[in-house]
């Protein structure tokens, strides 16, 4: 029973990856492709743990952590970046209820 | 016993994984899209790693589980807040106009373009 689990379970994280794959490679904006890269980084993370869950072995555990933390970084660089390069709404059509801090 | 508990938590994980996908894929705006990942991917990816501490047991593997698994649901909710702030003012197509917190104009006049055309797109 167990590497039937197993495989479903890595099966399924696949397949999620590669629809997050799909998006990365179709999303009409940039916003949709950083949403898809962390959801293809968070993917990968819960396939690490899933070899971790097979083999039985705490070796992998830090690349866990390292993996976590760099798909963090990447989407917050990202969006700090993106906040002034892309273009803002128009005052006065668009106006969101708050203002920048 | 604990095995097949790890078991039904790595299952449920991957099943919301696959939610959060599907989400990606099928819902019509950025803002839609990080609400979709953020909510299933943090309760999924926190299942996954819950079902990995369950067959590692507690001492030191365990505590660097528990540790990614309180660093994931500590920064997944920052990095889908910080996304949808930029979605929020960056002038990117949204699904309805007046959808991103702002009222609609008043006196009937079209919404903006961009928004317009996404609109009669979808």
């Amino acid at each position: 029973m167990r590497p039937l689990v197993l495989d479903l379970c890595v099966g399924g994280l696949c397949l999620a990856m590669l629809l997050a794959l799909v998006r990365l490679a179709r999303g009409p904006t940039v916003l949709d492709r950083v949403v898809a890269l962390d959801l293809v980084i968070v993917c990968g993370v819960g396939l690490i743990g899933l070899i971790t869950l097979r083999t039985g072995t705490p070796h992998y555990l830090e690349l866990i952590l390292t993996c976590s933390l760099v798909g963090f970084l990447t989407t917050v660089a990202l969006t700090l970046y993106l906040e002034r390069a892309l273009p803002r709404r128009k005052p006065g059509v668009d106006t969101p209820p708050h203002g920048p801090p | 016993m604990t095995e097949h508990l790890a078991f039904a938590c790595a299952l449920s994980g991957v099943a919301l994984m696959l939610l959060a996908a599907v989400g990606l894929l099928r819902l019509p705006d950025a803002l839609c899209r990080a609400h979709a990942v953020a909510k299933a991917t943090a309760l999924g990816i926190a299942l996954i790693l819950c079902a990995v501490w369950l067959d590692l047991g507690p001492g030191a593997a365990g505590f660097k589980v528990a540790l990614a698994l309180v660093f994931q649901l500590a920064t997944i909710p920052v990095a889908s807040h910080l996304l949808a702030r930029v979605a929020l003012h960056a002038d990117v197509p949204l699904h309805r106009g007046g959808t991103a917190g702002a009222a609609p104009p008043p006196d009937g006049s079209p919404a903006a373009p961009s928004r317009a055309r996404h609109s009669a797109e979808t």
